[in-house]
């Protein structure tokens, strides 16, 4: 089984790669070479976090678009074109095949990631900044936070359009990193109904913003150990539970 | 008693369709059939008649709505099932941005083959389909016939007991057909069974031990090729001699067509008369030479049959 668990986590970074993602770092490196010889003009007292928070702002947003693309578009491509006729009628398991995927999709944005990282920490030292503890520790926790997106773009991928499961998982960053907020409002509602609501929202919805580390990393904040293992444990949580939903969905559904 | 290579039993399939899911088309009916082990098996059968639902049921790629499938004793689906067979489905569609080479070998891992023997495996197959001097180039450069011909290849892989192949000569020339064919009989040699599904009568002709026919998501015809084209026959053909053409002739209905040389004549009847014409011939002193039933092509049978069936297009809708 790990055999062909890896045969497919290897093919989907291999299809990524040959699809030219490699290209978004050559992107942020250039991104990020500009922007900070702008800031440079523009910025005297706050430069070192204005560059940090671009730097990581940019890194996230590029490898968040990258991984909801990677984790929806390559499975759906597979269902649309019937390559899975081709794959899922070996002795595999179906459970093996979806998780296979998202270890790709998992090895691609990490490999990128890792890329990126170097660059940024490389860029930080060439305009004479020092890479603290909080920096790398932002960059390192990221990873956990495009888990939790990949895992959940491979499970709506398992059942859903290319378009629809892009813009629900697109839809997932963005309230995740709202969701606290969501639940701090609706808990000072006078409506129960929205009290409620605002529940049941932070608890279907990732709280993202508790695997973010990316303001402690612009003010220099180097966070606890125990901080850190509750957010990848948090994180672990959600994708092990939306990775056993994409199995139970892939394993149930027809390809026709 | 050996155990049938495919075994399926009241196997249905109902896919329902429309945003309300309300209307339903039955795309396979209670499907009995039995497959043994090293036959070449044809399943034929127009547009929706049910061919690909039933290799789709088969593999487990669609679930059945009620009934149940067995490959080699194995539930259909089972991993145990599915190691026995390789498959190739119809317009197969392998990872563009792989090599024919690379394709075949993720095939091959997926397998659960590794090392020297995937090697080995991964070289046959793409030699079997002459793909080797092909192989390192990417697939979306390949031509459909080329595309068809590394799927082949990969469904070769680990010599499975069982072959299923969806509509195997779309997109070949007549050189590929060929080898094909020549392939297939080399499979059936080795000791595989065969489940070939097409459009391309011929093929199924020529090498096909015995054929189901398919309408409407329904089993209509099943048997060995030999039978069924026999027992569709309705004129023989018939050599006396001893005996003199005219009296043939009187004993014969008009319909028959008569021709005599060297003494004998040949006549080419209906069976039922030709049964009568014998006894009154030997009758007479003559004696039977040659007594042919006139077989009739597949694609007569296959013709006929939609005929009877009043050959509907897909499966019933309610």
């Amino acid at each position: 089984m790990i055999g062909q668990l890896a045969a497919i986590a290897w093919n989907g970074f291999r299809e990524a790669r040959r699809n030219r993602v490699t290209i978004v770092v050559a992107i942020f490196a250039v991104v990020l070479m500009l922007a900070t010889a702008l800031i440079t003009e523009l910025t005297v007292t706050t430069f070192r976090r204005v560059v940090i928070d671009f730097g990581l702002g940019s890194m996230t947003l590029l490898l968040v678009v990258l991984a909801v693309f990677l984790s929806t578009g390559q499975l759906s491509k597979e269902i649309d074109r019937r390559t899975i006729f081709l794959l899922v009628t070996k002795p595999i398991g179906r459970g093996t095949f979806v998780v296979g995927r998202l270890l790709g999709t998992i090895l691609t944005v990490s490999v990128l990631q890792a890329a990126m990282g170097a660059l940024f920490f490389i860029e930080l030292g060439l305009v004479g900044e020092s890479v603290g503890a909080a920096q790398v520790q932002a960059v390192a926790m990221l990873t956990f936070e495009l888990m939790i997106l990949a895992s959940i773009g491979t499970l709506m991928a398992t059942f859903a359009e290319t378009l629809t499961s892009v813009m629900v998982t697109g839809s997932v960053f963005l309230a995740g990193h709202l969701s606290s907020d969501l639940y701090l409002m609706a808990s000072k509602a006078k409506a129960p109904a929205i009290k409620l609501a605002g529940q049941v929202a932070y608890w279907l919805i990732p709280n993202l913003s508790r695997v973010s580390f990316r303001s402690q990393a612009t003010y220099d904040q180097v966070s606890s150990g125990e901080t850190l293992l509750s957010a990848a444990g948090y994180a672990l949580v959600w994708v092990a539970f939306s990775t056993c939903a994409a199995v139970i969905v892939f394993q149930r559904r027809d390809f026709k | 008693m050996t155990t049938a290579a495919i075994q399926t039993i009241g196997l249905s399939k109902t896919y329902t369709l429309g945003f309300l899911m309300n209307r339903r088309v039955k795309a396979l009916q209670s499907l009995d059939l039995t497959v043994q082990p090293g036959q070449i098996y044809g399943v034929l059968g127009p547009n929706g008649a049910g061919k690909s639902t039933t290799l789709k049921l088969l593999l487990a790629l669609v679930k059945p709505t009620s009934g149940r499938a067995l490959i080699f004793g194995h539930p259909a689906g089972s991993k145990a099932g599915r190691a026995e067979v390789g498959f190739l489905p119809e317009n197969p569609a392998p990872h563009d941005y792989l090599t024919g080479r690379e394709f075949v070998r993720m095939c091959g891992q997926l397998r659960g083959l590794s090392g020297v023997e995937l090697d080995r495996e991964v070289d046959q197959a793409l030699a079997r389909v002459e793909m080797t001097r092909t192989a390192g180039l990417a697939i979306r450069r390949y031509s459909k016939g080329m595309v068809q011909r590394v799927s082949l290849a990969q469904s070769l892989l680990g010599k499975p007991r069982l072959l299923i192949l969806d509509e195997p000569s779309s997109g070949l020339d007549p050189v590929g057909r060929r080898q094909f064919r020549d392939l297939v009989l080399e499979e059936k040699a080795r000791g595989a069974t065969v489940m070939l599904c097409t459009h391309i009568i011929p093929d199924v002709e020529a090498i096909c031990d015995r054929v189901a026919v398919l309408v409407g998501g329904r089993l209509v015809k099943e048997g060995p090729l030999s039978e069924l084209l026999v027992s569709e026959a309705a004129e023989v053909e018939l050599t006396l001699e001893g005996v003199d053409a005219e009296a043939v002739r009187a004993a014969c209905p008009a319909q028959a067509h008569l021709t005599t040389a060297a003494g004998r004549v040949l006549v080419r009847t209906s069976a039922e008369s030709g049964t009568a014409l014998v006894g009154a011939m030997l009758q007479r002193g003559g004696r039977l030479v040659s007594y042919t039933p006139v077989k009739h092509s597949l694609e007569q049978l296959f013709l006929s049959t939609l005929e009877s069936e009043r050959g509907a297009v897909g499966g019933d809708l309610t």
